[in-house]
């Protein structure tokens, strides 16, 4: 698989960690690894793709994600679980049950955070407020301005989380509504420029929040051919972040892509393709040593780069 | 052996020189597993499947809700189909509490209508598979000039269906267009009922793009269909809909 080629050059990146002048395995011994579990377009798939000879049959299903997130929770310290929209739509419980069960399963299976995708408007914005008393964890959005509809104050851009002193920025981008979403369920939402609103959010998290790592979760989508905002764009275009969980555009990829700046900054990209099949898993490690010899600042070190010294 | 040692103090002062810019080093990257699939492998956690329970089986229960009876299966075809035929009249009929002005014309697709309704008992899972899509019912008000393209188009692609209206296909182009019994006259404008995918230019019908008007009848085009079909169970009549030749097919 083409996936185990990418986590290679990660362990020449681990090497390069030994070079404080400490063996490797005491220096694994004194990082901190933090965990990034991430799923995008569910589309209301509680149970897995009926295996009925289509694509994917008996794949999915959220009862045996929850199997899997337990596990990897069993034996990882720091996990974050993460949502990139469109948990909506897509099965008969969204229209019967209006995605209680969808929010409600996710708190189940402890999410910490979630963005909005198009879908997530399905109801309006009646629907989403209804519903939201079923979701024990936060939905982030930096660029929709609920501020003239009856969701506002209701959600926060960004939010961090701390992991062993690891603080780990999270904030939500989403997409261009008009066309996607009609009017009447649009309500008075307001959509900002990701651009703009993604450059204050990495100044805000960076410089403010001291957080050591920037992810953004967004529902723009992995990658259009015109002029249309994408997580692709939005890597180029916006230097500091390091990690794009995506969606919308249902997209597997092999491998996370990595967008490189002039600086040496890199930004990922990723997206698990929709309903669940997959569960994303990036795990990043901090290095505990250096990490106290300076303040908390923002690492503009590559991510996937290994730290040479010539 | 010494070239490792500066190598080594020179990777230290490069960390120390990059923490005295606050560039604190930070993820070393160590991905060890991307993308794990949740497969036919792992277990269902218990706990989910028993609050996944009450809910799957009241889906059950509502997908296998018999709403009517159709004495014949209602299949697809060209240009006019029995199944075509009974969603482009109840868009009609469902549309009319909603939006009080006329509506001149009814329009789907073979694509749009993703199975047949099959013979006895419809159930709603029926109409799910149907129409799948959250897809509305739109009104579109357009030129009689974009009309005339789109029966044009009709009579070339065959797989669409217009409600209300005859016409006869000749050379591949639509001829004798009545609309209402009437000829199509393309300096009037006329209302055309669909769903917002197949007005979006869904299925090639870009004449469809930017109409005169776009209103939207409040209505999504699946519980238009389920409404219709238990409308006319509680009145006692049965789900059909013939081909009454709206289109004349010259050789």
């Amino acid at each position: 698989m083409k996936r185990r080629d990418f986590l290679r050059t990660t362990a020449v990146g681990a090497a390069g960690i030994s070079l404080l002048g400490v063996p490797f395995s005491a220096a694994a011994a004194q990082s901190i690894t933090l965990t990034i579990l991430h799923t995008n377009d569910q589309h209301s798939r509680i149970d897995p793709i009926p295996d009925d000879g289509r694509k994917y049959g008996g794949m999915g299903g959220m009862a045996k994600r929850k199997t899997l997130i337990e596990q990897i929770r069993q034996q990882e310290q720091n996990v974050l679980l993460l949502d990139c929209g469109d948990i909506w739509q897509g099965t008969p419980y969204f229209n019967f049950f209006g995605g209680e069960l969808e929010y409600k399963l996710m708190s189940e299976m402890k999410y910490d955070a979630a963005t909005f995708g198009n879908h997530d408007f399905d109801n309006g914005l009646e629907g989403l407020n209804k519903m939201l008393p079923h979701a024990s964890f936060p939905f982030l959005s930096a660029n929709y301005d609920f501020s003239k509809t009856i969701l506002k104050n209701r959600f926060e851009p960004y939010k961090v989380f701390e992991k062993q002193g690891v603080r780990v920025g999270v904030f939500g981008l989403g997409i261009e509504l008009q066309g996607l979403v009609g009017d009447n369920n649009i309500g008075g939402t307001v959509y900002n420029d990701p651009v703009a609103v993604a450059r204050e959010m990495v100044q805000e998290l960076r410089d403010k929040q001291k957080c050591n790592l920037v992810v953004c979760l967004s529902h723009l989508g992995y990658k259009y051919d015109n002029e249309k905002i994408d997580d692709l764009k939005l890597a180029t275009q916006v230097e500091g972040i390091d990690l794009i969980l995506g969606g919308h555009t249902h997209t597997f990829l092999d491998e996370p892509t990595l967008v490189k700046h002039d600086s040496g900054h890199e930004t990922l990209v990723n997206q698990v393709g929709w309903s669940g099949i997959y569960l994303g898993r990036i795990d990043f490690s901090f290095n505990k040593t250096t990490k106290k010899r300076t303040d908390m600042r923002t690492a503009l070190l590559p991510v996937n780069i290994p730290v040479t010294t010539s | 052996m010494k070239q490792n040692a500066s190598k080594y103090i020179g990777g230290l002062l490069l960390l120390l020189s990059l923490g005295a810019c606050q560039r604190t080093f930070v993820a070393s990257p160590s991905l060890t597993t991307t993308d794990v699939p949740v497969d036919t492998a792992i277990m269902a956690d218990p706990q989910m499947e028993a609050k996944i329970a009450p809910y799957r089986q009241e889906v059950s229960v509502k997908m296998s809700e018999v709403v009517g009876i159709a004495p014949n299966a209602l299949q697809k075809g060209d240009y006019e189909s029995p199944l075509a035929n009974f969603v482009t009249d109840l868009q009609i009929i469902q549309s009319k509490p909603l939006y009080s002005k006329p509506i001149d014309l009814s329009l789907t697709t073979n694509g749009g209508l993703r199975v047949p309704l099959p013979e006895g008992n419809i159930t709603t899972g029926h109409v799910f598979e149907l129409m799948p899509f959250e897809n509305e019912l739109v009104v579109l008000t357009l030129s009689g000039e974009s009309v005339k393209q789109l029966f044009d188009y009709a009579a070339e692609k065959k797989f669409v269906a217009i409600n209300n209206s005859t016409y006869t296909v000749a050379g591949g182009k639509a001829t004798n267009i009545k609309i209402n019994g009437k000829p199509l006259d393309v300096t009037q404008s006329y209302t055309l009922v669909t769903s917002d995918y197949l007005a979006g230019s869904g299925d090639g019908l870009a004449m469809l793009k930017d109409p005169v008007k776009y209103e939207k009848v409040g209505f999504l085009l699946r519980d238009a269909i389920l409404q219709h079909i238990r409308q006319l169970t509680a009145a006692g009549k049965p789900v059909t809909a013939e081909v009454q030749n709206r289109v004349t097919i010259l050789p």
